[in-house]
């Protein structure tokens, strides 16, 4: 039997919000957040191996495929933790573009950069400790921004939608790939079973930290469904939002643009 | 609820398996080139889009860093479309022209661009034996050659043999083919005809002018 606990509602406190399954204060989200991947970081590439049985390339590959990025483009990696998309983006926009990996994590942006240095990725590459919700860019700055499996991460995802939307340049689009909600029955009840029985195993396993992955879990199913997060995404002022379900809406990659 | 064919491919993300698969192949091929792969440095940044019909999705090649990224993207500073079939067939640069007079293929862009990949991809020469010789070891290879060699040459002999049976089957003994004599008779026999009508129409366009006149 599955062990999913009761989903809880959305809190209408406006000072408190979910981390997981449990109700928090707004301000204690970011450190609580924070917490889990200082400890998931050394591992957490091999975690996405493991939990997504290598999909998460492919999920990765088709963000890239949707951006139509080009020789000399200006991106931003939001949440980029351990590099995949940087590394790919960066030989893509090529010497004349330039990629920003950007993470409020420490330790994940450490990760990252040390791995695309080991990939010979230097040039065109810059690292930014960031908080999605306070961008610290200009205005009209970027012609994609991209955010994977970040955006459930952050407290104020509002917030941080409208930060990202301000730092577009006009003509520029966001890519959003997150984990959301399947569309069948049957696949939601597997994907629930998997998610909160095997999933903090392997975590306790591999990364010596259920918890970190039970908190994934939860995370996963506390963040918006596709149509609420795109109505959300319009409410920020991206225009042809649109979205696109993957491995049967256990992913979604959310895309809008900025006119 | 009926789901179309591009929703399942991307549901699976096919394209992007595709894409992935190549891209290993085509950068292992390049590390395992005894030839120069210097080619590859005037391709630096620059994109080739492939659109083949067998697919009905872009294949969009970008160099970086001696290395070939394989990606589904749409926008490039060359795009062939063509088939399968032209691509296996495309050897020497100046071929591109040909095929593009006989509309076997298409070329938007940068010409350049597509004749530079076309050398590239003809620059790749592998020593498999040699390559084989790493993990198995000399003499195993040596002997795996010849039996490679001794079954390639059995398997093109028996496939001329079955093509010749299968004609002789078809044509004497279900007659569902004519031979080439027939066909040459048939031939024959059809200019013959229209050689008649054509003198035919003659003598009657004389007959209708003669009437016309009188």
């Amino acid at each position: 039997m599955s062990s999913v606990e009761q989903k809880p509602q959305q809190p209408n406190n406006d000072n408190i919000t979910h981390f997981g399954y449990k109700t928090v204060d707004k301000s204690e989200k970011e450190s609580m957040v924070a917490s889990v991947f200082h400890s998931v970081a050394k591992q957490y590439d091999i975690m996405n191996d493991l939990m997504s049985f290598g999909i998460h390339r492919l999920w990765k590959r088709f963000t890239i495929d949707a951006s139509g990025v080009r020789p000399g483009n200006k991106v931003l990696d939001l949440a980029g933790g351990t590099g995949d998309l940087t590394a790919k983006f960066s030989k893509l926009v090529g010497k004349d573009g330039q990629v920003i990996l950007a993470d409020i994590n420490s330790s994940m942006l450490n990760v990252g950069r040390d791995k695309l240095r080991d990939k010979g990725l230097v040039q065109n590459i810059e690292y930014v400790q960031a908080n999605a919700e306070y961008l610290p860019f200009e205005e009209n700055t970027f012609d994609i921004i991209t955010i994977a499996f970040g955006l459930r991460n952050v407290t104020d995802k509002d917030k941080a939608l409208r930060s990202m939307y301000s730092v577009l340049k006009p003509g520029g689009r966001l890519l959003v790939l997150e984990f959301s909600k399947p569309e069948h029955e049957l696949l939601n009840k597997a994907y629930d079973f998997y998610s909160f029985n095997i999933l903090p195993k392997m975590g306790e396993l591999v990364a010596k930290d259920g918890d970190s992955y039970q908190y994934l879990a939860e995370s996963i199913r506390m963040h918006p469904d596709q149509e609420t997060l795109k109505e959300m995404m319009n409410n920020a002022g991206f225009e042809q939002t649109s979205y696109h379900n993957l491995t049967g809406g256990v992913v979604a990659l959310h895309k809008g643009y900025k006119f | 609820m009926t789901i179309s064919m591009a929703a399942i491919t991307d549901q699976l993300m096919l394209k992007q398996a595709l894409s992935s698969a190549l891209e290993k192949v085509i950068n292992k091929a390049l590390e395992l080139n005894v030839n120069d792969n210097s080619a590859l440095k005037t391709l630096e940044a620059k994109q080739l889009t492939l659109l083949l019909d067998e697919l009905g999705f872009p294949l969009t090649f970008t160099v970086s860093s001696n290395q070939v990224l394989v990606t589904n993207l749409t926008d490039s500073d060359c795009t062939v479309i063509t088939s399968i079939n032209t691509l296996k067939k495309l050897k020497a640069s100046q071929q591109l022209t040909d095929y593009i007079k006989q509309d076997l293929l298409d070329i938007q862009g940068d010409l350049k661009i597509a004749q530079q990949y076309l050398n590239l991809a003809e620059n790749l020469e592998i020593d498999w034996q040699n390559e084989l010789a790493h993990y198995i070891g000399d003499i195993p290879t040596y002997q795996l050659s010849r039996v490679a060699h001794f079954a390639q040459t059995k398997l093109h002999f028996a496939k001329t043999q079955i093509q010749a049976d299968l004609s002789e089957w078809l044509v004497h003994e279900k007659k569902l083919i004519v031979s080439a004599s027939e066909l040459n008779d048939f031939n024959g026999q059809v200019t013959q005809t229209v050689a008649r009508f054509d003198k035919l129409q003659q003598r009657l366009e004389k007959l209708t002018k003669h009437i016309n006149e009188g």
